[in-house]
């Protein structure tokens, strides 16, 4: 039934012309091929970036790998492919394929994609249109292909609403396969794409923007959205109850090519117990969730066995939360240490790095140390209630430079709500205090000198967090305290590193967007965006243009404070943690006071109402 | 440290399809993958940061196949050899092919020649037309091209160090085989001269496929 075209042939002639051919040819370890003939449901994974980025991303390894293990579905990875490869294949008339088959992707029967950052939107409009498809949801009026999207930035789709049939709220393991039924039954049964979505709109987090009608108040701000035909007017995202039941990989693609992370990576926990007030992630992933230590060891070893990794990294957003982490590295360093596996211990906090960790990390490898104070001065990091004190960085850097490392990366952020001078200088004076503690260790590595790196990111305010109510420093303002940072700065041994302003002011602006905007991010990838994260190809003057174009100010949306009672574009959708808690949390941060983690006391935040219990005990 | 390893192992494999793509770089993390996943006694380097130590004759250009690569690890327990081929059979990718393995007997100083079976193929011209081209091209008695190296670009006369063979025109292809010096010395990549031959002549092919069929030594016998 399908019409799929097959670009093995072409991709023959043009291969050797471009830049590591390795990511477009698929045939990787652990890629599955099927017989097109036997499935009902071919999926197309799209991450819209590059492979090397792609190939990182856990997420996909996850469905991937579950979904395949469905006889009646095969589905395949598609990536962005780089400005070269591009070029080559808009003039041969190549179009976007899937790396497993290599056939055309417009004749699948869902096109999913997954939105990790904003200024990825563009290039899903740019595969789209390479793969031969209107970009338009409205105008793409068969049943296949229908494109979905799920990850993080679906917590505020609206940018890019006008593209995508259906957006997937939350985690993805039991909702694609719910969906995978659903769109099997009606296709089976010869239904309509209507009757699919209205169909789809009645599964739990799956969200059809087609069926929400939104009016605006005068001001610009949203008066109301409101469903229709039946869907629902609240959206709740989905979670997965059990960790230790869940499906896990025992097998990675693994690619020939190096990707950013190429590694074994086994996920320890979801969620988060610290309730950053910056941070997206530690609250539209909640409630926090447990694998236990016998769960990730059997993971860890056979992801390693069946991809051949000599490094294995144990993610989440905070591993050294994770319970049971000295039992668990203790239990896998009996078989890492014979097999010659580094254990990677990414997203380590500086109030709980002991010595005992960094020498079970040291085992194996002996690198740089990357810790985040965030903020440089006590008020500020009990703003965004990053509960870590002065001296917990120093101890911390301390016990490092005790290991033998020379070398550390703090991680800050620039522009946080209620930052004074005093506070962006505080990151310099943080810094120095770092290098002077150094030179003050009686048993600090001899014959070196020290290395503090200071990265700072521009802080850009997102949904679902505390402070989605604050406005964004303009550029002009990030732009004077950058050079305060740079004033600050009296020692060689501290090197600065700093965010382009442009391109966090456009995520600021995108991320708490509306529908209005996806003219814009139509007119932005017109003009020639496409790996807009990448600075090479990002030219922020597309989006400025585009902005007028469309009619639209740029600041309304980035630099504007909202009212606790504004209806935020997001709104019909539910992540588990209330508006009021997040109004709560906002008005603690601008009286400069914390919230105790989610082990000490519970906050409240209502993530808990998805668990249908308490998150601990 | 008398037991750190028992042979130098020398495996003989194919690289044939698709995975022609791959960059010996990359193969190179691949089959150390690969030999992870074997569970081979593979000796490991020693020091902080251990890793299977493998070795390539002679590194592969990216985009040619071959019937006759090698590499060669050491294995710290004795195993019969058949045994090595058929478990890294079961862990290699799609087009990787082991077929032999052998202590290695000679050191890769002493590679001289490769063989390589050559078709091309021509959108704008006759195949008959360009083998004549050719055939003119290598009879010269010297043959001047342009070589990178470490220390730049130089011209050399690549007419000692190579000959092509059986050469057959059918429509637009061609077909011939090509035997041109390799080695650490001195590697003359048939992709050079048949740049140059396209540069002089304007016989450029719009897709070729290059086949390595044999890697041999000063005295024209097999490497092993």
């Amino acid at each position: 039934m399908y019409k799929l075209r097959n670009v093995k042939k072409d991709l023959e002639r043009v291969l050797l012309q471009v830049q590591k051919p390795a990511r477009y040819t698929g045939g990787e370890i652990g890629s599955i091929v099927k017989d097109a003939s036997k499935v009902d449901v071919r999926f197309a994974f799209c991450f819209p970036d590059v492979y090397e980025v792609g190939m990182s991303h856990l997420g996909m390894k996850i469905l991937y790998a579950m979904q395949n293990a469905r006889e009646d579905c095969w589905c395949e990875r598609v990536f962005a492919p780089d400005a070269d490869m591009e070029a080559i294949m808009r003039e041969k008339g190549i179009p976007l394929y899937g790396l497993e088959s290599l056939d055309a992707i417009a004749d699948f029967d869902i096109i999913g994609f997954t939105l990790q950052y904003e200024m990825s939107f563009t290039a899903i409009l740019n595969m789209l249109d390479l793969a031969g498809l209107d970009i338009h949801a409205a105008n793409r009026k068969n049943l296949w292909p229908i494109v979905v999207a799920g990850g993080p930035c679906a917590c505020n789709p609206e940018p890019i609403a006008d593209f995508i049939d259906l957006f997937l709220l939350g985690e993805g393991e039991e909702l694609n396969l719910e969906l995978i039924d659903l769109y099997k039954s009606c296709k089976l049964a010869g239904e309509s794409k209507a009757s699919f979505l209205r169909k789809a709109a009645q599964i739990e987090g799956v969200y059809v923007p087609s069926l929400y009608e939104v009016s605006y108040h005068d001001d610009g701000t949203i008066r109301s959205v409101l469903p229709k035909d039946g869907a629902p007017g609240v959206v709740h995202k989905r979670i997965v109850k059990d960790l230790d039941k869940v499906f896990y990989p025992e097998q990675f693609v693994v690619p020939f090519t190096q990707a950013v992370h190429d590694r074994a990576m086994v996920e320890v926990l979801r969620g988060c117990i610290r309730g950053c007030r910056f941070c997206q992630a530690g609250f539209i992933y909640r409630p926090f969730r447990e694998k236990h230590g016998d769960t990730v060891n059997k993971n860890a070893k056979a992801l390693c066995d069946n991809t051949g990794y000599d490094e294995v990294s144990l993610t989440s957003l905070s591993t050294s939360d994770f319970s049971e982490l000295e039992p668990l590295l203790n239990e896998m360093l009996a078989w890492t240490e014979p097999d010659a596996v580094n254990i990677a211990l990414p997203s380590l906090r500086v109030d709980n790095f002991s010595k005992e960790l960094m020498e079970r990390v040291a085992a194996v490898r002996k690198s740089s140390l990357t810790f985040a104070p965030e903020a440089g001065t006590q008020r500020m990091r009990d703003v965004i209630n990053k509960n870590v004190t002065e001296e917990e960085v120093l101890h911390t850097c301390q016990t490092a430079f005790e290991g033998g490392y020379t070398s550390v990366k703090l991680y800050f952020m620039l522009g946080l709500p209620t930052e004074q001078d005093e506070d962006v200088a505080g990151i310099i004076h943080l810094a120095q205090k770092v290098v002077d503690l150094f030179y003050h260790l009686p048993n600090k590595p001899k014959g070196k000198g020290v290395n503090v790196t200071v990265s700072v990111a521009c802080f850009v305010p997102k949904p679902f967090t505390p402070f989605e109510f604050e406005p964004q420093d303009t550029m002009e303002e990030l732009n004077r305290k950058q050079k305060i940072l740079l004033e600050t700065v009296s020692s060689k041994k501290i090197s600065v590193k700093y965010h382009d302003s442009p391109t966090s002011f456009l995520e600021a602006a995108l991320a708490r967007g509306d529908r209005r905007m996806c003219p814009l991010v139509e007119y932005a990838w017109q003009a020639g965006s496409k790996l807009d994260g990448w600075n090479d190809y990002f030219r922020a003057e597309r989006w400025y243009e585009g902005a007028k174009a469309c009619g639209l100010d740029l600041a309304f949306y980035a630099n504007r404070r909202r009212a606790y009672d504004e209806v935020m574009p997001w709104d019909h959708l539910d992540y588990g943690v209330s508006k009021a808690f997040l109004i709560r949390e906002n008005q603690l941060a601008h009286r400069d006071t914390t919230t105790p983690n989610c082990r000490q006391k519970c906050a409240g935040c209502g993530a808990n109402g998805l668990l249908g219990r308490a998150c601990f005990g | 440290m008398a037991e750190l390893f028992h042979t130098t192992v020398r495996v003989f494999f194919r690289k044939e399809g698709r995975i022609k793509y791959i960059s010996h770089l990359d193969i190179v993390r691949c089959v150390s993958r690969a030999l992870k996943r074997s569970k081979l006694p593979v000796w490991h380097t020693l020091g902080f940061n251990p890793h299977i130590y493998i070795t390539f004759a002679l590194p592969l250009a990216l985009g040619y196949e071959s019937t006759c690569e090698s590499m060669d690890f050491r294995l710290t327990e004795e195993l019969p050899m058949e045994t090595v081929v058929s478990r890294l059979n079961e862990v290699f990718p799609e087009g990787l092919t082991a077929y032999a393995a052998a202590p290695a007997v000679q050191k890769p100083e002493e590679i001289a020649w490769a063989d390589y079976e050559i078709t091309q193929e021509f959108d704008r011209f006759d195949g008959d037309e360009v083998a004549a081209a050719l055939e003119k091209w290598c009879g010269r008695s010297e043959i001047p091209v342009r070589k990178k190296g470490k220390k730049g670009e130089r011209v050399i006369d690549a007419a000692p160090h190579f000959q092509i063979q059986k050469v057959e025109a059918q429509g637009n292809s061609l077909h011939f085989d090509m035997r041109a010096a390799a080695g650490s010395t001195l590697n003359i990549n048939p992709t050079l001269l048949l740049d140059a031959f396209a540069e002089e002549t304007g016989f450029r092919a719009d897709w070729m496929r290059v086949v390595r069929t044999a890697i041999l030594t000063k005295k024209l016998k097999n490497f092993k």
